[in-house]
């Protein structure tokens, strides 16, 4: 079978003597970019490795719209199907369109990419999230990577916006090739629990994940993958039969009269000899989707010969064109000890096929795994500073021009949260070609004064600013390698900036003044509420009081206004609309307790 | 007064008071009638200038009253003025803060030396007087600045309006005296009055003395019955300077700017379409989506068919359902669909007066947003009529 991802190694960094490094550069695309069904070609990027996919929630990357998201030059999108999935899905597939609905891009089969407007990024499609197998990050809305229920040999466990939901080897099937995703990764039981698992259990994890994966991969080339669970759950039924037909016999014996003995002598006698017959299952031929590129996940936690297991076995399977270095069950560790275990997998399986990581993506921590031979990453750790109103100064190999000024005290990074950027009409950093800094356009004074306001286009910049920075010090990775000066310039940069300080889930000072303060004015406010209304009485007219607070992108000015709307009222309501005001109002008061309730726990 | 302002009438409606315009700022011309979107804090809700730029926009507005506060007056002189500070190239229009004394009643002390506030954010005290407001004014630098007008609710009645009338006039002539830049900053004066037609009058002959290059008409959209709104209007348009442009102050929903336009009304302002936004409420021709409603999910059209926003030619309905109010990426996009869908209304509504088809336009809008006659807002029905537009008995003419 010809994989759909070509993965083109263009060079490999000369060793430095004694030096184990086995860092490559190259190019990760589709080889036909064609978007599935159609004669329509969108034309898909291709990723320069060492790179990364961009890291998103929901769908979508982080504070980024279409236009602004295209300002960047990575080459795909990293989904994760426990943030994407519905509820009803994969049933409500039957709703979607055959084609887009968009009008400009009318006749292209509707599948994952157009949805999500991605059609010209790699789309790479992955179970989990895992942004947490960095040390503490995770995004504010979803609960802590608490223990989940655990995965089973049928279904492995996501942790959807809505709750947990347990995903079957079918419902991921039926999944995979409604969406039809560029690459996908096969299912599997991935340890994420928060103990550090025994060697039964990681045993148990492999022996589930390979068993995916051999299913999956007959699936995909059309094959029936499932016919085996199906035989299992056909015998299992017929036995269940069986016992309800022995239980009914019984009981019916039982009332004729017959004596408990008999009833026991009677079960004992009566070994059905259907037991012993074949089973026979009509196998099902399914549709292949072979157009979609497949990645193995490579575990075994932190036992040496686990990990070497899993990795010489899924490097066994025909058809996969990737693997994902899994390091989830390693949460519980140190980074150098993940990063040896990572080495252990990484020497078992071949060097032809792409190997990505997550969760070790400090720019220091990028270096060590690139010599290593990892070859994709994803964004969060650019997403991980934004949240924590962090800009990106580093860079890698010589400093580059203009920059002193901004960075004389080589800096890694610099918190706009902090007062001292408050009066600096400078951009974040000189020369950066990043939106937010080119031209001088916006500075560190606006963006302190964008955080302080409790204003979006904060993170917008800071996001820009930040992707634009990590693909800038990948774009140097690369060709440091193709250059050999790949072990020298990491040095420099390990003695130059150090290491990233553990991110810690403590807000700056100055964030916890500016959120108090919007707190204490929404209690005001609400408390005013009944008297306000009271006082002006005009009979039928609808108030438009939109909920405050926790709803997306709501700041002091927002509040402010909410003042003027208590007096300010439509006489004439948005009955033409689909929805009167008064909806609008009981809408909105849901937001805001949905909203609460998501801060606390999953919905 | 000394204007840095051109207002030049391009076309006339034949049946309206309606009329097309440019406005040329010192940062380049508007097309009027305007609508111009709100970024109170020196920024529009998570769009980047580029993209406002993108949707046309010529001219938005600041606020005096939180930019005072934060950044604050020292740092904006610092930089040159807001549209430095926020990367804003084209026209800025501020307000003199006085819209705040209604918002903020209950921390403000209203006297002839002017206004004090209670900061909501620190408690802090500002004391807003004319003089100080044009102060703040000149460091922002807005191409366009209100005078500090003493504001009532609309909802007012008694003595308190007559004083505000009279204490706005006076306040007029000490903001025209503290102006420092009258080249290179327009201030605008405002008419109040409530909602009594002979004080508006009163109001308007005083003010039209002092010769200001444009004039706005306040007090209004705080609430008060929307047939006694629309007639204060249009007697305004009456006796104001046809040869200035007119500005109604925190107009509004889409139907009010349409009707206003038609009263011979030039600039509109209102946080709404932005603010709606951020609820997940997507504002259309033919109505208001409220996208977080599970009706949405599997629809998968654009918000609007025909809109060329940057939410509407990516995504659907159904997709945008599960990220509105959750993720900030859903805000952008609803805020950009919605001033958007505002500007994209204005600029429809000037090509039909210079096409002179404006009352076939108000026709087809008023069906297209409430499909049914009996539907249409009366205020709405009665204001049009009086500047000829039936639209009950008229006919929408090909």
């Amino acid at each position: 079978m010809t994989s759909p991802l070509r993965f083109q190694i263009k060079q490999t960094s000369t060793k430095a003597s004694g030096a184990r490094e086995s860092a490559r550069c190259g190019t990760f695309t589709l080889s036909q970019s064609t978007t599935a069904g159609t004669d329509q070609q969108h034309v898909k990027r291709t990723i320069e490795t060492p790179g990364c996919l961009m890291y998103s929630q929901k769908g979508a990357v982080p504070h980024l719209t279409p236009d602004n998201l295209r300002q960047q030059s990575f080459g795909g999108v990293n989904i994760s199907l426990e943030q994407i999935l519905q509820t009803d899905q994969p049933g409500s597939f039957s709703k979607w369109p055959e084609t887009s609905p968009i009008p400009r891009f009318k006749g292209y089969k509707f599948t994952l990419s157009e949805y999500l407007r991605l059609q010209d990024l790699i789309t790479f499609c992955d179970l989990r999230d895992y942004s947490y197998a960095a040390e503490t990050f995770r995004h504010p809305t979803v609960p802590p990577a608490k223990k989940l229920a655990s995965n089973t040999d049928y279904h492995a466990v996501l942790s959807t916006p809505k709750g947990i939901r347990q995903l079957t080897l079918d419902d991921y099937l039926k999944t995979v090739r409604h969406y039809r995703p560029d690459v996908v990764v096969a299912l599997a039981d991935t340890i994420a629990e928060t103990t550090t698992p025994n060697e039964k259990r990681i045993r148990k994890s492999l022996e589930r994940s390979l068993k995916w994966l051999d299913q999956i991969l007959l699936e995909r080339v059309g094959q029936d993958g499932t016919i085996a669970d199906r035989r299992l759950e056909e015998e299992k039924k017929r036995r269940r039969e069986r016992k309800e037909k022995k239980r009914n016999t019984v009981t019916a014996a039982k009332t004729a009269g017959e004596g408990q003995q008999d009833q026991e002598q009677d079960q004992g006698t009566e070994i059905p000899k259907e037991m012993d017959e074949e089973i026979y299952i009509e196998p099902i031929p399914t549709e292949p989707w072979t157009d979609v590129g497949l990645f193995a996940a490579v575990g075994g936690a932190h036992l040496e010969e686990s990990r070497i297991w899993s990795a010489q076995e899924t490097a066994k399977k025909e058809g996969v064109d990737g693997f994902v270095i899994d390091t989830l069950s390693l949460s519980a560790l140190g980074k150098d000890a993940r990063l040896k275990h990572v080495q252990t997998s990484l020497d078992h399986l071949p060097s032809d096929k792409p190997r990505l990581l997550y969760g070790l993506h400090a720019p220091e921590d990028v270096l060590e795994a690139v010599a290593m031979g990892i070859d994709l990453f994803d964004t969060s750790y650019p997403f991980q500073l934004t949240e924590d109103g962090k800009a990106s100064l580093y860079y890698y190999g010589p400093r580059p021009a203009g920059q002193d000024k901004s960075n004389s005290k080589t800096l890694r990074s610099i918190n706009l949260w902090d007062d001292e950027h408050g009066d600096k009409f400078v951009p974040i950093l000189e020369g950066c070609g990043c939106y937010a800094c080119k031209d001088n356009k916006h500075t560190r004074a606006y963006i302190n004064h964008l955080l302080k306001t409790h204003e979006m286009l904060a993170t917008v910049l800071l996001m820009g600013h930040n992707m634009y920075q990590y693909s800038q010090f990948f774009t140097l990775v690369r060709e440091s390698i193709q250059d050999g000066t790949l072990q020298e310039k990491s040095t420099a940069f390990l003695a130059t900036f150090g290491k990233e300080p553990v991110r810690t889930l403590e807000k700056h000072p100055n964030q916890i003044i500016v959120e108090a303060a919007l707190q204490k004015r929404n209690q005001r406010l609400e408390g005013a509420e009944e008297g306000v209304v009271g006082a002006i009485d005009m009979g039928a007219s609808t108030v438009n009081t939109p909920s405050l607070g926790a709803a997306v992108g709501v700041s002091a000015e927002d509040v402010e206004m909410e003042d003027a709307n208590k007096s300010k009222k439509r006489h004439e309501t948005e009955e033409a609309g689909e929805d009167g005001g008064a909806k609008d109002e009981v809408v909105e008061k849901k937001v805001k307790k949905t909203a609460a309730a998501e801060s606390s726990s999953p919905l | 007064m000394k204007s840095a302002l051109k207002w030049d009438v391009i076309a006339k409606c034949g049946t309206t008071k309606a009329r097309a315009a440019v406005l040329t700022l010192p940062h380049g011309p508007v097309n009027a009638p305007v609508f111009m979107p709100v970024g109170t804090q020196g920024t529009l809700k998570g769009i980047t200038p580029e993209q406002i730029e993108g949707l046309g926009c010529q001219i938005m507005l600041n606020n005096t009253y939180h930019l005072g506060l934060r950044p604050g007056q020292e740092l904006l002189d610092t930089c040159g003025g807001a549209h430095v500070f926020q990367g804003w190239n084209r026209n800025l229009l501020t307000d003199s803060g006085g819209f705040q004394m209604v918002s903020l009643l209950k921390l403000a002390e209203i006297t002839e030396k002017g206004v004090q506030f209670e900061s909501p954010h620190d408690g802090s005290l500002m004391l807003l007087t004319p003089e100080h407001s044009m102060s703040l004014q000149n460091s922002i630098g807005a191409d366009i600045m209100m005078q500090l007008d003493d504001v009532v609710s609309s909802l007012t009645t008694g003595p308190r309006v007559e004083e505000a009338m009279w204490r706005s006039i006076r306040w007029l002539d000490r903001c025209i005296k503290a102006h420092k830049k009258p080249e290179s900053q327009n201030l605008f004066a405002i008419i109040q009055g409530g909602l009594d037609p002979a004080m508006r009058k009163q109001c308007i002959e005083e003010m039209v003395k002092r010769d200001t290059p444009g004039y706005a008409i306040g007090g209004l959209s705080g609430g008060e019955e929307k047939d006694k709104f629309w007639r204060v209007v249009s007697q305004c348009t009456d006796l104001m300077p046809r040869e200035k442009p007119i500005y109604c102050m925190g107009v509004g929903y889409a139907e009010d700017l349409v009707v206003c336009v038609a009263l011979g009304v030039d600039m509109f302002d209102c946080v709404f379409p932005t603010r709606t936004a951020r609820f997940g409420n997507a504002l259309t021709a033919t109505g208001t989506l409220s996208l977080r409603q599970a009706k949405y999910k599997d629809d998968f059209r654009p918000i609007e068919e025909g809109c060329d926003c940057i939410a509407c030619k990516s995504y659907t309905r159904a997709y945008l359902y599960t990220i509105v109010t959750k993720e900030t990426v859903g805000c952008h996009l609803i805020s950009i669909h919605n001033t958007a869908y505002q500007l994209r209304l204005m600029r429809q509504v000037r090509e039909s007066i210079i096409e002179d088809r404006f009352p076939q336009f108000i026709h087809k809008f008023f069906k297209d947003l409430f499909v049914e006659k009996s539907a249409y807002p009366e205020w709405a029905v009665n204001a049009l009529k009086s500047v000829n537009v039936d639209l009950i008995q008229g006919e929408e003419q090909p």
